[in-house]
């Protein structure tokens, strides 16, 4: 199948934005994305760890009282991403194992890139307590003044460094 | 109108359910929007592919004017929404290192997951990449004493915006709708401008001479969306509309008391001090806004809940904070209402014999709660007219 072109940007933010609006009245909270990883960790450090888990000031709240971490709206919505990606990818013909980059770098350096990026990405997630989907798309829409600050700083520091690594990319 | 909004699900199951339908359509919109491509998504940083900041903004706009319209027309009630809380330092060092992670992988958190399901590896490597980053965080955090205090300093609670800026919620949606419609036009200007210096991607939504019009179109609609809803549906510019309160005499309440009306619900919302005046029987003392609506949760749409301030008014709006249902009235006169009717009821006689009945019965109900005893005198007849013609008399106990 031929892949298709992608929708024009406003389509496709007029669809996330009503998914966004349908989970504000479904599901009293916005959608996230980090929350995945997190809750998996405290999952893990909990079965090596019980009680370092409980203690710790980042995970703590995701076992309090005995809790099950995975047994929570993000975690199920993830699953439902995941899903949804693949309808969208394979319809459209856009299904393909590969490594997107710009022409002058390597698989493995892209990879590595990718790898770091994520590393870097968690840790921020963590510490802002939410990532583009939890602060900056959701707690943006409700106008809640650390979303804003969170979204005008990714900007900020993507810009910063985008010079550094545009070898990546173009 | 009541709020039917957040829903409130039977059982977790269900809402877990809706979830992954909820999920699938952030997925689906996302890949179709090209979030599964870290190029794509990469471009903006370069400027010649500016998806990112119009498919976010248009979803922020979209989610933004419906929810505080919804909210403006009562059908949802914010108070029940959980909002993300804002530590600003954490979010801003965290947002601008997530900026710097974005730029590194191409991809974000919820779009790696979108790649990875679209096959692309770097996803994958990406999502791996996060659960490094999180227990990075997690183990290190309790080490530095500055990290946790970066973590957790700046706590303002939950914070919106417009009070920030000291606006009314609907003017700021309005601003910011105003301010997005001048991103587009200014991310339009900068898409052509760096185009010719950038090989185009792959992919790429193929713009036709219509393509601009279909866009300032739906920014207008958004933008008369949120006009209509700032000017017509919240003209109180509260989240909520607004229900005054019937009135109802004091003296009808102590006649309920008496009566023992299993309807009828007293609150009492004068503070300490003024409740040292005196107490109402079987009033339940509250705060409106914090203890009044566990109380009122008690009340069915048959209860006529009686509300006592210090002083009457002569417009009182229900609190928005309490449930639909019950009669709202407020005490006429408030406290000094049932002590001037009530408790010290001010007999004037009269030649009207369902007067006197009136005043009698007056005189018991407030010997009943005053404790006092009953003053004959000042329900004593008055005296006998003079017979001078034309007085009418009523016939005691006709009609």
């Amino acid at each position: 199948m031929q892949a298709k072109p992608y929708w024009n940007p406003y389509m496709a933010g007029a669809l996330l934005g009503v998914t966004l609006l349908a989970t504000f009245l479904v599901a009293g909270q916005g959608l996230g994305a980090s929350a995945f990883q997190k809750r998996i960790v405290a999952l893990g450090t909990a079965e090596v760890a019980p009680n370092w888990t409980t203690e710790n000031t980042a995970l703590g709240k995701y076992v309090a009282d005995g809790a099950n971490p995975l047994r929570n709206w993000l975690i199920v919505e993830v699953i439902g991403v995941i899903l949804g990606g693949f309808i969208a990818a394979a319809s459209a013909g856009r299904l393909k194992a590969t490594v997107e980059k710009g022409p002058r770098i390597s698989t493995r350096g892209r990879l590595v890139y990718a790898a770091g990026g994520g590393v870097v990405m968690g840790f921020a997630a963590a510490l802002a307590r939410g990532c583009t989907s939890g602060q900056a798309l959701s707690g943006g829409a409700l106008l809640a003044t650390g979303s804003w600050l969170f979204m005008l700083m990714v900007f900020a520091g993507g810009y910063s460094v985008a010079y550094f690594v545009r070898r990546q990319w173009i | 109108m009541s709020a039917i909004f957040p829903l409130d699900f039977a059982t977790d199951e269900v809402r877990l359910l809706s979830a992954i339908v909820i999920g699938v359509f952030f997925g689906f919109a996302l890949e179709r929007g090209g979030f599964g491509n870290a190029r794509k998504l990469a471009a903006q940083f370069y400027l010649y592919d500016m998806a990112v900041f119009k498919v976010m903004f248009t979803a922020i706009l979209v989610a933004m004017v419906g929810f505080y319209s919804l909210a403006g027309i009562g059908l949802v009630d914010p108070s029940l929404m959980w909002v993300n809380p804002t530590f600003v330092w954490a979010q801003v060092v965290g947002g601008f290192l997530l900026g710097v992670g974005f730029v590194m992988s191409g991809l974000c958190p919820g779009t790696s997951f979108v790649a990875a399901a679209s096959g692309r590896y770097d996803g994958w490597v990406a999502i791996g990449g996060v659960f490094v980053g999180t227990f990075a965080f997690a183990v290190v955090v309790d080490w530095f004493p500055g990290l946790k205090a970066l973590y957790e300093g700046g706590s303002m609670g939950v914070s919106f915006l417009y009070d920030v800026f000291d606006l009314s919620a609907t003017n700021f949606v309005l601003i910011i709708v105003v301010v997005a419609a001048a991103g587009f036009l200014g991310a339009e200007m900068v898409e052509r401008a760096f185009s010719d210096r950038f090989e185009r991607l792959p992919l790429s939504p193929v713009r036709t001479r219509l393509t601009p019009r279909l866009n300032s179109a739906f920014v207008g609609a958004l933008a008369v969306v949120a006009l209509v809803a700032a000017t017509g549906w919240a003209p109180n510019n509260g989240l909520t509309e607004s229900v005054s309160m019937n009135s109802i005499s004091a003296f009808e309440v102590a006649e309920r008391l008496i009566a023992g009306d299993p309807e009828l619900l007293i609150l009492d919302a004068r503070d300490s001090t003024e409740r040292e005046a005196g107490l109402i029987p079987q009033a339940y003392s509250v705060v409106i806004n914090e203890d009044a609506p566990t109380v009122l949760a008690t009340a069915g749409a048959a209860t006529t809940v009686v509300v006592v301030f210090s002083e009457g008014a002569d417009s009182i709006d229900v609190p928005s904070s309490w449930p639909a249902g019950p009669i709202y009235s407020a005490m006429r006169g408030g406290w000094e209402g049932w002590r001037s009717e009530v408790l010290e009821p001010q007999i004037a006689g009269s030649y009207d014999a369902e007067a006197r009945a009136l005043a009698a019965r007056k005189a018991q109900v407030g010997a009943y709660f005053s404790g006092s005893v009953i003053d004959a005198s000042s329900v004593a007849a008055p005296p006998p007219v003079m017979s001078s013609g034309g007085a009418t008399r009523r016939k005691a106990g006709g009609c």
